[in-house]
C-alpha cells in the first residue's frame, strides 16, 4: 500500500518539524527520494512549495501525496504530517501538569535554546542534503544569485524562484534555437 | 476547556487586561481571519506569523506582547509555525473549537491552492519550457536555504558549545539520514538538560 506508506512516512516527518519550514525539507527528502520522486523532481517541488501560499512542509507534503495518490494521497499526506503537531498541543497542558505536580516545571528557557540549536543543525542538514547537484554554471550562478537576494535584501524570495524559473526557461529556449 | 490547560502560565494580571479587550472571537470570525491570511501570504511561517500578529491585534483580540508569547510557546511545539500559532492562538481565544478553526483555515488555502497547481503540473508539467522553468526554481533552493541559516544564524546567541553543539549534531544527522528521529530527539532531550545546567 503506497499511499500507507506516504502517510507512515510524513507522520515521521511531523514528529521532528520543530522550526517548521526549511529544518525538516532534507528529511522530506531522505523519505521520498528516490523512492517516489526522483532528485530534480524534488528540488522543483520543493520550490512550488515555497512559492505557493502555505507553509512549505505542508506544501511539499500535499504536493508529494498529489503526486502518488491523487486527492486521497494528498489528503492523507497532509493530515498524517499534521497528525503529531496537534497530538502535542493537545496534551501539553496534561503534560505540564503532571511535570508541575512532580515539582519539575519545564524551564521554557532552556527548551527554547535547545530547540533552537537542534533545528538549525537541521537546516544545515537540508542544505547539505539539497547542495546543488550538477556543476551546470547555471544552476550554480542561480543557487548563489538566489542566496544573495533572500540573504542581503528585503525582496520576496519568490522573485528568486520566478526569475530563476524564467532564466532558465529562456536559456534553454535559446540553446535549443 | 482550552486546549492548553489553564496552568498553562498565564498570570490572573492577564486575565484582568484581557477583559477590557473589546470581545472573544467565535470559532467562525477565527476561520475567516486566519484562511484570509493563509490564501495570500506567501513564504510560509516566517511570512505568515507577523501578519497574524498584526490582525490579531487590529481586531484587540490579543496585544502584541502576549501574541508574541503564544508564538514562544507555539514554537516549542513540531508543527510549521503558522499552524501552531493558530492552535494555540485560536485555542486561547475560543477554546478547543477555537484551535480547530484557526487551523483548518491555515491549512485549507494552501491545500487547495497546491491541488490545483497538482493538476496544472499533471497536464502540462511535461512540455520542454515548463520543465526547464521547474529546474530554474530548483536550482533555487539551496541558496534559500543558505540564505534562511544565514539570518537566523545572524541573530542567534552564541556560545562556544552552542556553535559546536550545532555543527555536530548536523554532521551526526548528514551522516545518518535514516535515524533523523532518534538523533534529533535524544539531541534535543541533551541540549534542554545542558542548556538548564548552564543556566544555573
Amino acid at each position: 500500500m503506497e499511499i500507507l506508506s506516504i502517510a507512515w512516512a510524513f507522520f515521521k516527518v511531523g514528529i521532528v518539524s520543530f522550526g517548521g519550514g526549511w529544518s525538516i525539507v532534507g528529511l522530506i527528502k531522505h523519505e521520498v527520494v528516490p523512492r517516489w520522486l526522483d532528485d530534480e523532481g524534488f528540488r522543483s517541488l520543493v520550490a512550488i512549495a515555497q512559492s505557493t501560499p502555505g507553509p512549505i512542509a505542508l506544501n511539499a507534503a500535499t504536493l508529494v501525496g498529489w503526486e502518488r495518490g491523487g486527492i486521497l494521497g494528498a489528503l492523507l499526506a497532509t493530515g498524517s504530517v499534521l497528525a503529531f503537531p496537534v497530538l502535542a498541543v493537545a496534551s501539553a497542558g496534561f503534560i505540564a501538569s503532571r511535570l508541575a505536580a512532580r515539582g519539575r516545571g519545564l524551564d521554557q528557557g532552556a527548551l527554547d535554546e535547545a530547540l533552537r540549536t537542534a533545528t538549525l543543525a537541521m537546516m544545515l542538514m537540508t542544505l547539505w542534503t539539497l547542495r546543488p547537484a550538477s556543476l551546470d554554471p547555471l544552476v550554480l550562478g542561480l543557487a548563489l544569485a538566489s542566496f544573495a537576494l533572500a540573504a542581503f535584501t528585503k525582496l520576496s524570495p519568490l522573485w528568486a524562484i520566478l526569475g530563476a524559473g524564467a532564466a532558465k526557461a529562456a536559456w534553454d529556449l535559446l540553446a535549443g534555437l | 476547556m482550552p486546549i492548553l490547560g489553564e496552568d498553562s502560565g498565564r498570570p490572573a494580571a492577564g486575565q484582568e487586561a484581557r477583559a477590557a479587550l473589546p470581545r472573544e472571537p467565535s470559532p467562525g470570525e477565527l476561520f475567516r481571519v486566519f484562511f484570509g491570511i493563509s490564501a495570500v501570504t506567501v513564504g510560509g511561517g516566517y511570512a505568515m506569523v507577523p501578519v497574524i500578529g498584526r490582525a490579531l491585534e487590529k481586531r484587540r483580540w490579543l496585544d502584541e506582547d502576549e501574541f508574541y508569547r503564544l508564538f514562544a510557546r507555539a514554537q516549542s511545539f513540531p508543527g510549521p509555525n503558522a499552524f501552531t500559532i493558530a492552535l494555540v492562538a485560536g485555542g486561547r481565544l475560543a477554546g478547543t473549537r477555537g484551535a480547530a478553526a484557526a487551523a483548518a483555515g491555515v491549512v485549507l488555502p494552501p491545500f487547495g491552492a497546491l491541488l490545483l497547481v497538482g493538476a496544472a503540473l499533471g497536464r502540462f508539467g511535461q512540455l520542454a519550457p515548463v520543465r526547464s522553468f521547474l529546474a530554474g526554481a530548483g536550482a533555487t533552493v539551496p541558496g534559500l536555504v543558505a540564505a534562511m541559516i544565514w539570518k537566523i544564524a545572524r541573530k542567534r546567541s552564541w556560545t562556544a558549545a552552542r556553535a559546536a553543539a550545532t555543527l555536530g549534531l548536523a554532521a551526526a544527522l548528514a551522516l545518518l539520514p535514516g535515524l533523523t528521529l532518534p538523533v534529533f530527539l535524544g539531541a534535543a532531550t541533551i541540549l534542554y538538560l545542558a542548556e538548564r545546567r548552564w543556566k544555573s
